[in-house]
């Protein structure tokens, strides 16, 4: 039996590094392999396990050289292959990222890393959905992560608001788990890739579209979830007693724009083909630049941004 | 066959040979009706055979020590010195998938006899000297519950009041229910203040210094 044993990594003490590379998910792993072996010092520093929200996707089934993995083990292989050749800091959350010369001094929870350049691949969030109900019943029956909380819905029926392939993916486990799922998706058709449309359709999870939600309701916690019909313009209610929301994902870009880097409207970081943000020796990888939220993007996106800080500290 | 890949023990080793210092004892205390005691015990002690440093015992819930720790249920998995940090650092079910990274944190950090907090949290947590149990309900696919349960257990090595202790909510549903555990982690301390999430050093702490408040 696979009890699915999670090796940590772990630098302790301050150090001082020709890149450091913000978040250990698909972009940030594969930037710390590509600059260790271009011949830069490097440190990954993560605030929670290395691994991002790849970390939680149940399968994975489009990344090339694995037909089907689960989301865990496709980044416990990134994490390994990336322990051979750089430090990965993990439960390190970066909290300050200041100038000092011609160099940036990164404070963080367990030690001050000082770096001649950065690459941010700090990611994404779920995004909150913002109906009533859904702060106020968090934790007693809505959820954001179906790897985390989805046991706890086994032979009972929930609700998976949105439908992209995220939500799609999330059904699809909570299915295979034992739970009753139904999606709710707010656009008049599927919105997530034909591959899972298919596996749902298969499954019989039922998929409605054009829903808006308007709240989550129960007392102590959910027992509905009510929505907006926006075909018939009808208020609907499903009985439930779970939510679990993907409706989009927000990036991390705080400690980007607190050094001057551009992002857009949304807050992804403006970069150019080469991963360059505006600011000289400032790079982003990964989700956080809003690109296709697809894992092997994001690791192309992290070996680029490596590359350009190599071109730019040793060519230069 | 063990439970542990043959590279990962590679790994481990390599982290044990540079980070361990003092002797660090692995103590799995086991009972009757236990569905993954023996499994507990296994996995222990194939960690243990990884470093001389490491010692690895199988107890019974109800002994002497048990008791003596305040453990009652199996599989219970502590880690210690056998001194100072007593039954204060422990496992209650099987720490297995990302629980088991936590697991091998704490061997490190309690073989090294000390954790790092920042100055300000140390402040507020050398003020507590009322005993504090803080239990973390987790389940083992939960990528953001170790940084919620090793909290608990560098708060612990740094304060002999405190108690860490992770609840693996699958394996005993009717603890977890009973709590209204539906998201993880879900941390209650002393019983009373409860909080869902795992949150830097500085939140948790409040919610630490708000149990102990409660008691005074």
């Amino acid at each position: 039996m696979d009890f699915g044993l999670v090796l940590p990594t772990g630098a302790r003490e301050s150090k001082d590094v020709d890149l450091a590379i913000i978040g250990g998910g698909p972009a940030g792993l594969s930037a710390g392999i590509y600059a260790k072996r271009a011949g830069l010092e490097a440190i990954i520093i993560d605030k929670g396990n290395a691994g991002g929200l790849a970390e939680e996707a149940p399968y994975v089934e489009n990344y090339l050289g694995f037909i089907g993995i689960k989301g865990e083990d496709l980044v416990k292989e990134f994490k390994e292959h990336a322990m051979n050749y750089v430090e990965i800091s993990e439960r390190n959350e970066v909290e300050e990222i200041k100038r000092e010369g011609g160099l940036f001094v990164i404070k963080a929870e367990k030690g001050e890393y000082k770096t001649k350049a950065i690459i941010f691949a700090t990611g994404t969030t779920h995004k909150v959905l913002g109906v009533p109900g859904e702060k106020e019943l968090f934790g007693k029956g809505v959820s954001y992560c179906v790897t985390c909380d989805g046991y706890f819905y086994r032979g009972k029926k929930v609700a998976v608001i949105g439908g992209g392939n995220s939500g799609a993916i999330a059904a699809i486990y909570l299915k295979d788990i034992g739970v009753e799922p139904v999606v709710l998706e707010y656009m008049p058709r599927f919105m997530c890739e034909k591959a899972y449309e298919n596996i749902i359709k298969e499954r019989n999870i039922p998929y409605y579209t054009n829903v808006q939600v308007t709240s989550i309701e129960g007392k102590d916690k959910v027992e509905k979830v009510v929505y907006k019909d926006r075909n018939t313009g009808e208020t609907k209610e499903v009985e439930v007693e779970g939510v679990f929301v993907y409706v989009g994902l927000i990036p991390i870009s705080d400690l980007a724009k607190n050094l001057g880097v551009k992002t857009d409207e949304k807050g992804y970081i403006k970069v150019d083909l080469k991963m360059r943000t505006n600011v000289p020796k400032v790079y982003a990888a990964g989700d956080v630049t809003g690109y296709a939220g697809q894992i092997i993007i994001a690791a192309g996106q992290g070996a680029m941004a490596a590359l350009s800080a190599y071109e730019d500290l040793m060519l230069h | 066959m063990g439970y542990i890949q043959d590279k990962d023990k590679k790994y481990l080793k390599g982290e044990f040979d540079k980070n361990l210092k003092e002797d660090v004892y692995i103590l799995v205390f086991v009972g009757d009706n236990c569905q993954y005691c023996s499994v507990a015990s296994a996995i222990s002690q194939e960690v243990a055979e990884l470093h001389p440093k490491i010692h690895f015992e199988e107890h019974t819930i109800g002994d002497e020590l048990s008791k003596e720790y305040g453990l009652e249920h199996a599989p219970t998995v502590v880690i210690t010195d056998k001194d100072k940090y007593g039954g204060r650092i422990r496992y209650v079910g099987l720490p297995s998938g990302y629980e088991f990274s936590s697991m091998i944190e704490d061997i490190i950090d309690v073989s090294r006899r000390m954790a790092e907090v920042s100055q300000e949290v140390l402040e507020k947590l050398m003020k507590i000297d009322k005993p504090i149990l803080i239990q973390i309900f987790v389940t083992p696919t939960c990528p953001y519950c170790p940084r919620a349960v090793r909290t608990s257990h560098r708060f612990a090595i740094l304060n002999k009041n405190i108690t860490g202790e992770m609840v693996e909510a699958l394996e005993f549903p009717e603890w977890a229910d009973k709590w209204k555990v539906m998201s993880v982690p879900h941390i209650v301390i002393n019983e009373d203040v409860q909080f869902i999430g795992a949150y830097p050093d500085e939140q948790y702490i409040e919610y630490v210094v708000e149990a102990y408040e409660k008691m005074r």
